[in-house]
């Protein structure tokens, strides 16, 4: 049992903290957050995410072949650590570095794969992934969107909803029906679809709070053409679940955003008389931090089940319930900020994020689809 | 980073869990013990001992295995997951601990082989302070101790009772043989009848100085103990977890297993959120318990470690809670286990003073760093 890591990544931390600290700036950690984000702000992240790029910490976990570093999984946990602490703005593209890319890594054909990735790491293109529709939530394998082949062409017709970056992207990863007559899971396929396509409509969806974060797509008779699809045709399904099974190490956000959280509160509770008096309020932050230690070491335990050939089992149920903690925790730790400090400060960003850390346990499968999941899966509880 | 149970401690928790399962099981082996005040018999603990379990502790040269707390936590665990009502955490962590600790591994040599073989069965008398402090008094070339300890864990199965004591000059370790004139115990039922915890008075009871007391040493072992503890509670809420999760699998009612109901599922998935929260805080603090061994008990990784698992210990007695929610009826029963689990939680949740209070410090450790 060790919790220590290799001088190998703390020399590996100690670089890249380096260089934060020497490129970093207020303005940019300002912009980390969408709410609230501008469009000027957008294209500083934009400029931001080539400076990283040009300087090898855009996408550390990928092979140094695309741009990467082809870092360890230890120095992935490092990296995600050092940037969210540093308050460093996630990448433009993180869904489609996180979970598009290594998609494309796998099933993309070569010129897919030279010409897509580069450009999705700069951001000089942004990436938005299709997948959610209004009838097709929690059950994704639902969906509805159909992609019928015509000559050269897959002509695509129907609606995506709660695709992020929808509203301001080139690309899109878009999961289709291509066979109406299999079973559920076996007629997805995947293709890579340029939203500027004719027959495209996207509408940005306004949140609770006010922003733009995400938009609803349709497709009226989409001419794409055969040679975007990703993957065998029909294996959409497989797509999807490498997409969403790739990167462990990033577990390391969940505990690592929340420990920042809970730092910005401590200081904005600081600057209010009297309010780190308050034994209920003392006892609150206390059940706080040690949930996101607690959440710390859960994710760990994934990431060393993986390393250290723990069971798959272990790291399912670790990874599955650090989600589910993380969004507790968000919800708890922003309803204590408001409760103290309500719309107190500039932006009134507690009351902010009371509002969108609802988010937290419904965005990326919701908690009582992730308990369904867990019950079944981890504890062997029968479906009938 | 490794958070692996090495091979060596995957086959001493096999061990453990069969040993316990052979030889002491709750039906035929706690329960009988439940008004008992040693809480142990001559072979079970004996097979204990012979296990190597009363040793780990202790370092190689006086007989034991010379392990860490993470060796200790994975027997602790499977103590509590069996309701084990013995005095081993007593002997084979608070005193081989206060022993090693403070620097006392020579000063009676027999005392630590002893633990380590079993044949010695030990406890400590300053986790739970509250009353005065006892006294040592020189006479006639002997040392008596004066005083009265207000909570004693397993004292009446303890041969040496280790206390700390005042002299004119400072604090210092002192063995007590239980046996000797001037110790008497008062039995103090607490709300788990698998504890057994004593009042003890000392009214010029003979003692042997073993050493000085200084505090940083005491507070490190308060904090082994703590942890060990909360180890045998990680145990206790993982066993009565996976009964209730087994019984909704074959429970039917409405014509289909409970188990198939979502409410019923989510409940499980709640005990298990828990339950392993509770292991993650637990493996770090087995870990701090030994990674840094000049741990300043301020800002200490091992001190914080010892103190959330306290202020965890609340929320982790919920896990019997609703295991006997989902078991209804029969779980409310003297007759079935899972009351015995609730106990233990909750004995463990209010040592030392409930969660409160350790949440409240929590919260004010990191108000202090997050000010100017």
């Amino acid at each position: 049992m060790d919790f220590s890591y290799p001088a190998e990544v703390e020399q590996f931390r100690t670089e890249l903290r380096d260089w934060l600290s020497a490129n970093l700036t207020d303005e940019l950690s300002a912009a980390r957050r969408p709410a609230g984000r501008t469009d000027e702000m957008f294209e500083a992240l934009r400029v931001w995410n080539r400076m990283m790029a040009d300087a090898g910490w855009a996408a550390v976990s990928w092979p140094r072949e695309y741009g990467g570093r082809g870092a360890t999984v230890l120095e992935q946990l490092v990296y995600t650590e050092e940037t969210t602490r540093a308050r460093a703005p996630l990448p433009l593209n993180v869904i489609g570095m996180n979970n598009i890319a290594p998609a494309i890594m796998q099933y993309g054909t070569e010129d897919q794969k030279t010409t897509l990735l580069p450009r999705m790491m700069r951001a000089d293109d942004i990436w938005c992934q299709g997948m959610s529709e209004p009838e097709a939530g929690s059950d994704l394998a639902a969906l509805r969107t159909k992609a019928v082949r015509d000559g050269a062409d897959f002509v695509v017709n129907g609606q995506k909803i709660w695709t992020s970056l929808g509203h301001r992207a080139q690309w899109c990863q878009l999961y289709v029906r291509t066979d109406p007559d299999a079973p559920k899971h076996q007629g997805i396929s995947c293709l890579i679809v340029d939203m500027t396509l004719p027959g495209i409509e996207v509408r940005p969806l306004v949140t609770l709070n006010g922003d733009t974060d995400f938009a609803e797509v349709f497709f009226h008779d989409v001419r794409v053409p055969a040679s975007a699809l990703l993957g065998p045709l029909n294996a959409g399904w497989q797509v999807a679940t490498t997409t969403l099974s790739h990167e462990r190490a990033g577990a390391a956000r969940l505990y690592a955003e929340m420990e920042a959280r809970l730092e910005e509160l401590v200081d904005d509770f600081a600057s209010v008389p009297g309010a780190l008096d308050d034994p209920v309020t003392l006892r609150r932050l206390g059940e706080i931090a040690v949930r996101i230690k607690y959440l710390e070491v859960l994710c760990q335990r994934s990431i060393s089940a993986t390393l250290h050939g723990g069971s798959d089992h272990a790291a399912f149920g670790t990874a599955s319930l650090a989600k589910t903690v993380w969004g507790e925790i968000g919800q708890e730790v922003a309803a204590l900020g408001f409760d103290v400090l309500g719309t107190r400060g500039s932006n009134a960003p507690w009351a902010n994020y009371r509002l969108t850390s609802r988010s937290l346990t419904i965005a990326g499968g919701t908690t009582q689809i992730n308990k369904n999941i867990t019950a079944r899966r981890v504890l062997g509880l029968p479906r009938k | 980073m490794n958070l692996e149970l090495t091979d060596d401690q995957v086959a001493l928790r096999d061990t453990t869990r069969r040993f316990l399962a052979e030889r002491a099981p709750i039906s035929g082996h706690v329960r009988q013990l439940l008004d008992d005040p040693v809480g142990t018999t001559e072979a079970v603990w004996r097979g204990l001992a012979d296990l190597g379990t009363t040793g780990l502790l202790v370092p190689e040269e006086y007989g034991g295995a010379g392990m860490t707390m993470a060796e200790a936590g994975v027997v602790a665990e499977e103590l509590g997951a069996a309701l084990h009502p013995g005095p081993w955490l007593s002997t084979a962590v608070a005193a081989a601990r206060t022993l090693t600790r403070l620097g006392a591994q020579g000063a009676d040599a027999k005392l630590l082989t002893g633990i380590a073989d079993g044949s010695t069965i030990a406890t400590v008398g300053f986790l739970d302070l509250g009353g005065t402090p006892v006294v040592a008094v020189e006479q006639g070339g002997q040392v008596l101790l004066q005083g009265e300890l207000p909570v004693v864990p397993d004292a009446a199965a303890a041969d040496v009772l280790l206390v700390l004591a005042e002299n004119a000059q400072d604090t210092g370790l002192f063995a007590v043989q239980t046996a000797s004139s001037g110790v008497s115990l008062t039995s103090v039922p607490g709300i788990d009848q698998t504890r057994k915890q004593f009042r003890v008075a000392l009214d010029g009871a003979p003692a042997q100085r073993l050493a000085t007391a200084a505090p940083e040493a005491v507070a490190a072992v308060v904090d082994d103990v703590l942890i060990a503890m909360a180890a045998d509670a990680l145990g206790a809420a993982r066993a009565v977890m996976h009964l209730a999760v087994e019984y909704a699998k074959v429970r039917k009612q409405f014509g289909q297993v409970i188990g198939s109901f979502q409410a019923v599922q989510h409940l499980c998935v709640d005990m298990y959120e828990t339950v392993e929260l509770a292991r993650s805080g637990v493996i770090h603090a087995l870990w701090a318990a030994d990674a840094n061994p000049a741990d300043d008990p301020d800002t200490g990784e091992r001190h914080l470690a010892a103190l959330r698992a306290k202020a965890f210990a609340g929320r982790l007695a919920t896990v019997a809670d609703t295991a006997i929610q989902v078991f209804g009826g029969i779980g409310y029963t003297w007759e079935h286990d899972a009351h015995l689990y609730l106990k233990r939680l909750l004995s463990w949740s209010a040592f030392l003073g409930g969660p409160d209070g350790h949440l409240t410090e929590l919260g004010a450790r990191l108000a202090k760093r997050g000010q100017p």
